[in-house]
């Protein structure tokens, strides 16, 4: 299985390379103008997406990088994981909004899961995970459903299980998230599916 | 830490890395750069297979290292099986006169590498070598590229040509691995325990353990505080732990008193139970993947609330947590753990995290009778005056304070 990493500059993409190495799948960074035809000639299964400094707030104003990582995100026919910064992008291509978070979370936060869907199975009713974030989505788009919560944050986690698409706004591929590879491995099924 | 993970193999790395290195290598002279850490040590040993004699293994006594430091490197590395024959090269007077007006953490590190890499092409020139070997990882150029801190170990990735700027090619066997990996390469060649486990030391050493400027009489103090905390801290299974200093220079103005109001809500304290310095030299973090480059918060509770939420670690996050995210100006939340009148006005910071790979890290819960036991200790043997506890994760901090 290859499951390759969008590169945004964030501090954990590689990590998220790492982490799918560890769990026996082929990966590496790409940068962000690679298109869906070059995936399906690597023959990509399914794909990751990291976080950035980057700020989201309307489509027109997007980064270089993150407007290319908004035109993979649009035309994407294969499961695809987002993580913090294009968590966010996710949402905001799809018509929902992102913003300055009310409260920002820095390292240990505790998230409950309303609903596991498919990227959060067997993780109700919570638990721990590191963050690293100013803004967050504030409003989640039409289609998608939200998973789970933090007290600071209401979209940790949602999907679009028709489409495949996953957001998550905390991190999964630091070590101190430590079910972290739970979500990897929730992923890598419906890659495989 | 985690012993063997299932996607690494350290046989079959070692065995692709050294015949790479044959390939690019072959017939060409070269340097290793070493500074007695695991990533350094490890590069060298593949290089070394590679090359044999052609290569030459460089240790570079910077000034900013610990007591007795470069000599017993040294030692270490020319035992089996590294057999390594290492040429110390003693540049403590350029670096320090390189980094003598700087004050902020970034042109510190920033002076600190440019003098390193001079040194370098210094005694390649020497040599004939076209080629220097060096133990940069993943957390190294990631942190770099980010624009996080400036690593002294890091050029092309940063768009500088090592080859027009020092005249020689760089080559960087471990660029894609993490901490732990390397070490499970260490136990694989089996090295001796104290270097397999020797703890990570920063490459521009004791200069960023030295927030702010860096004086010959602040570096002194450190090296002695270094000592002490360093052995205090070596049983207590944290996966780094060390000092730092800072001079006792406050922030004027109204931030002070606000954060109190909000520390006092997260401990349930009345505001006049506690106080509040925060420190002029800035210390550096991270928040949302960007460089944060601010304010370091002293919190002093009278002595027996102290000792009261000094065994309530949980506690103490929360007030870490409600200060930083409430402030945007502060990085840093540090716990003062004993001080004593008079003394040279200069705080000691201790550090311990636990971290896997160095990319996130916990704060070490320590027994507060060791953070009391290692206070008194060190305000009785040095002149500085007060003693803090860094109760920051990473992020919102790093581990190291520049």
């Amino acid at each position: 299985m290859f499951v390759p990493v969008v590169y945004v500059k964030g501090q954990y993409n590689h990590l998220i390379a790492r982490t799918l190495q560890d769990l026996g799948v082929e990966s590496r960074l790409l940068p962000s103008t690679t298109t869906i035809e070059q995936l399906h000639a690597m023959g990509a299964d399914g794909l990751l997406m990291g976080g950035g400094p980057q700020r989201v707030r309307t489509m027109s104003d997007l980064t270089e990088e993150l407007a290319a990582a908004a035109r993979l995100i649009k035309s994407v026919d294969i499961p695809l994981l987002c993580i913090c910064v294009t968590h966010q992008l996710l949402a905001t291509v799809y018509g929902g909004r992102t913003d300055a978070a009310g409260k920002p979370e820095f390292g240990p936060v505790e998230v409950s899961v309303m609903d596991e869907g498919r990227i959060l199975e067997r993780l109700k009713p919570s638990f721990t995970a590191w963050e690293s974030h100013n803004d967050e989505v504030v409003l989640p788009p039409p289609g998608f459903s939200v998973l789970a919560s933090s007290e600071g944050c209401k979209v940790q986690a949602m999907a679009h299980e028709k489409l495949d698409l996953f957001g998550v706004q905390f991190h999964p591929e630091v070590s101190h998230t430590s079910r972290g590879a739970e979500v990897f491995r929730n992923f890598l099924r419906a890659v495989s599916k | 830490m985690s012993a063997q993970v299932q996607g690494f193999h350290p046989a079959s790395f070692l065995s692709a890395q050294t015949a790479q290195l044959r390939d690019s290598l072959s017939g060409k002279r070269a340097i290793a750069a070493i500074s007695g850490g695991i990533d350094s040590t490890i590069a060298a040993f593949l290089a070394k297979q590679a090359l044999g004699d052609s290569l030459t293994p460089v240790l570079i006594d910077t000034g900013f290292m610990r007591l007795d430091e470069p000599e017993s490197v040294k030692a270490a590395l020319s035992r089996p099986p590294l057999n390594l024959r290492v040429r110390l090269v003693k540049a403590s007077g350029r670096f320090l006169s390189s980094v003598r007006d700087e004050t902020t953490a970034e042109e510190k590190r920033r002076k600190f590498r440019e003098t390193f890499y001079q040194v370098l092409r210094d005694e390649a020139q020497r040599d004939g070598c076209e080629y220097v070997v060096q133990g940069t990882i993943a957390p190294d150029w990631i942190e770099t590229q980010g624009g996080i801190k400036t690593q002294h170990n890091v050029l092309a990735q940063v768009g500088i040509d090592p080859l027009a700027t020092y005249g020689f090619k760089i080559i960087e066997p471990l660029a894609d691995l993490y901490k732990d990996q390397v070490r499970s390469l260490g136990k694989h060649i089996e090295l001796p325990l104290e270097l397999a486990d020797r703890q990570p030391f920063p490459g521009p050493g004791l200069l960023v353990r030295c927030i702010g400027s860096a004086t010959k009489a602040k570096l002194q103090m450190l090296k002695a505080v270094t000592r002490i905390v360093e052995r205090k801290l070596a049983p207590m299974h944290s996966d780094q732990y060390f000092a730092a200093v800072i001079e006792n220079r406050y922030v004027e103005g109204p931030l002070a008193k606000s954060i109190r109001e909000v520390s006092g809500l997260a401990l349930a304290l009345p505001p006049g139970e506690l106080h509040v310095d925060v420190f002029q030299d800035r210390v550096t973090g991270v928040k949302g993947d960007e460089r944060s480059y601010g304010m370091l918060v002293g919190v002093r509770l009278q002595e027996d609330s102290r000792e009261t939420y000094g065994w309530l670690p949980d506690k103490l996050r929360i007030l870490q947590s409600r200060i930083v995210e409430k402030f945007a100006e502060t990085t840093r939340v540090a716990f003062l753990v004993k001080e004593k009148k008079g003394g040279h006005p200069l705080s000691v910071l201790v550090r311990a995290v636990s971290t896997r790979d160095f990319m996130t890290a916990a704060v070490t819960p320590l027994p507060w009778k060791t953070l009391k036991d290692i206070s008194v200790e060190v305000l009785k043997t040095t002149n500085v005056s007060k003693v803090f506890y860094d109760i920051t994760p990473k992020p919102p901090a790093t581990i190291e304070f520049e």
